[in-house]
């Protein structure tokens, strides 16, 4: 099925997992038995329909959320038992998120968005200035950092929102449908920064779409279909 | 102010119109209750001062013998040589003045009419520097002669005889050891008293004329002492001190002082401080409930942006905490608009010139006042911030244990 690069450490790897939840009163199935591994410097998209359980395994192996059942191993500890706050601890200092609607903070500028994600791991508001205005100008957008949400474009808020990701130099970023709320040409945009960040600054992207033109972006494509992983495979070789 | 405080602060300021509203709320609760604590207390000094006018000064001497027992059984046992007492009472430097009081009763008469009366023989002198009466003379004037045969008579008393000022009434009565004795007496006033049960049996006579119809010159059944100040740990301490040199001067006494007879004024108290108490639980309900309401408005309205900080690995707490520290924000800025609101309405009212009725037992009613109490203001502040801080509590925790998935994909 996949071939995994053999030099490449192993980032994080699922074993068998499983996440229903209550729809009404029918029980449905998020994914099931979902197995993958993920090598660190990897740029891999899951592909599927609506409902195929993309954001459910992506919540999963984002610690957002707790599977029934199955194991998640992350930097060679496994992490499917956690408590709450140390499932959080592990979001802020080695995870970084990109949301489909960027969910940025209204209220904050676009460099105080950034900040936040080193605010909450405590970082000095000097330190957290500094870095939160390099990963804005590592994302295009130096110069707009006192800019509030609500006087930046769509394409400009994710970007934003990509820059929060990034800031806290995280081991994994998982981003789910981070282009369904943009236009094409700023889709393609965004997928070029990430491409970009992926191959200058080695970050590992595990991302979600259904859309075509940007999944033929990704180096690896796991496909999943009614919570199933039905393929897994390298489509080019990553940088 | 740290990031989190200034997110919540933010926050805050982000539906202007609804925080306005709801500290508006805050506000009108901090100056309701700082107004009402500086009238209830300019209420409480009024009437502190009626009760102790009432009483003719702070402290009531009275015999051992006559301590705890009715007046009818105490209207025989008189102090002796009450100068001596006197003597004795002025010498502390506390003491503005000491004035003998007989207490009698019998009946009064004029023409036909005859009525019981409560009678009390005074100092007119004295008695004009503090007491009540010189407030409530309906008509005619205070006596003034020490050794007049004149009387005051309550209105109720006066109606029920039919006399008016300048009639000569005839004052019966039986000295403590029981003879009867009888003393034609001129109504140089009708007083009116605010408590109709006195009014109705009140009858003022000259210490001397009293003293001469009950065979007790020298006595008295009691002797009032006013002080220099009201406040009740001075009189305790004074009370305490005139009793010891009253004893060692050989002239034992039971001291009282005013509040411990002033059953009337303690009731009226407790009954102040519940009517307070019960607006305050009003208030703060209400300020709990509206701030409550913006709160969970608020959790509700951004619970995409508390799973976005969820995610991104903020600890519940300081979710928590964010909309905890936005109800105190609310809670200090209506604090301080209030204080300034406040004082503005206090120096307003205190120079509107508006009459007040007499407070309850009084006969004389009062320019509104409401007084100044810095306690009442940081009660206020307490209040406030414990009702607000209560009031953002359950929102808060429903922040802070909404689940990360659920919250992100809410509409």
């Amino acid at each position: 099925m996949r071939s995994v690069p053999i030099l490449r450490a192993v980032l994080l790897s699922a074993q068998g997992l499983t996440r229903t939840y209550r729809l009404g009163t029918q029980m449905v199935t998020g994914i099931s038995e979902a197995s993958l591994s993920l090598d660190a410097g990897e740029f891999a998209v899951l592909a599927g329909p609506s409902g195929s359980g993309k954001t459910t395994l992506l919540n999963c192996l984002g610690l957002l959320d707790t599977p029934d059942s199955g194991t998640l191993v992350f930097e060679g500890r496994d992490v499917s038992g956690l408590s709450d706050k140390e499932r959080a601890r592990v979001r802020r200092e080695r995870l970084g998120f990109v949301f489909q609607n960027s969910q940025l903070i209204p209220v904050l500028t676009a460099e105080e968005n950034v900040s936040l994600a080193l605010w909450i791991r405590e970082y000095s508001d000097a330190e957290s200035k500094s870095r939160a205005r390099e990963a804005l100008a590592a994302v295009g957008l130096g110069g707009m950092e006192d800019r509030k949400p609500d006087a930046l474009s769509g394409g400009q808020r994710q970007r934003v929102a990509v820059a929060r990701a990034i800031v806290g130099k995280p081991a994994l970023i998982l981003a789910d449908e981070p282009t369904a709320s943009l236009d094409s040409e700023t889709s393609r945009k965004l997928l070029d920064l990430f491409d970009a960040l992926h191959t200058k600054l080695g970050v590992t992207f595990l991302f979600s779409s259904h859309d075509p033109r940007m999944i033929e972006r990704a180096a690896r494509r796991i496909d999943l279909l009614d919570g199933k992983i039905v393929s897994d495979r390298i489509v080019r070789e990553a940088a | 102010m740290n990031r989190w405080q200034r997110l919540s602060a933010l926050n805050l300021m982000r539906h202007r119109r609804r925080t306005l509203l709801t500290g508006s709320i805050v506000v009108v609760g901090f100056v309701a209750v700082t107004m009402t604590a500086g009238f209830v207390s300019q209420t409480f000094s009024s009437l502190r001062k009626a009760t102790i006018r009432g009483t003719g000064g702070h402290l009531k001497l009275v015999d051992p013998q006559a301590f705890g027992k009715t007046d009818d059984e105490a209207a025989g046992i008189l102090l002796t040589n009450w100068p001596e007492i006197d003597q004795v009472v002025r010498k502390d430097p506390r003491v503005i003045q000491a004035m003998p009081k007989l207490q009698f009763f019998g009946l009064v008469s004029k023409g036909e009419k005859s009525a019981a009366y409560l009678g009390t023989g005074t100092v007119p002198a004295l008695e004009k520097q503090v007491s009540l009466t010189t407030d409530a003379i309906a008509s005619g004037t205070f006596f003034e002669n020490p050794e007049g045969d004149e009387v005051m008579l309550g209105t109720g008393l006066a109606r029920a005889i039919g006399a008016t000022a300048g009639d000569l009434v005839t004052v019966m009565t039986t000295t403590p050891e029981g003879g009867l004795n009888a003393q034609d007496a001129t109504v140089v006033a009708v007083m009116q008293y605010p408590i109709k049960e006195l009014d109705d049996r009140l009858l003022y006579m000259p210490y001397n004329v009293a003293a001469r119809l009950l065979s007790a010159e020298g006595k008295a059944s009691s002797v009032v002492v006013l002080l220099r100040g009201d406040d009740v740990d001075d009189v305790d301490r004074a009370g305490k001190d005139i009793g010891a040199a009253l004893k060692a001067s050989g002239h034992p006494v039971v001291v009282r002082t005013w509040l411990e007879t002033a059953a009337f004024y303690k009731q009226v108290r407790m009954l102040y401080i519940s009517i307070f108490f019960f607006m305050g639980l009003v208030l703060s309900t209400v300020v709990i409930l509206a701030v409550a309401n913006t709160m969970t408005m608020s959790v509700f309205e951004r619970t995409r942006e508390i799973g976005t900080l969820l995610a991104l690995g903020m600890e519940r707490g300081t979710v928590r905490r964010l909309f905890v520290f936005e109800g105190f924000l609310l809670a200090l800025v209506g604090c301080v608009v209030g204080t300034i609101l406040s004082l503005l309405l206090r120096e307003a009212l205190n120079a509107s010139g508006i009459m007040l009725p007499p407070p309850p037992g009084g006969t004389k009613g009062n320019l509104l006042h409401v007084d100044f109490i810095p306690s009442a203001y940081g009660i206020g502040f307490a209040v406030m911030s414990v009702t607000l801080l209560l009031a953002s509590l359950w929102p808060a925790r429903r922040a802070s244990r909404l689940n990360p998935v659920e919250a992100l994909s809410h509409v």
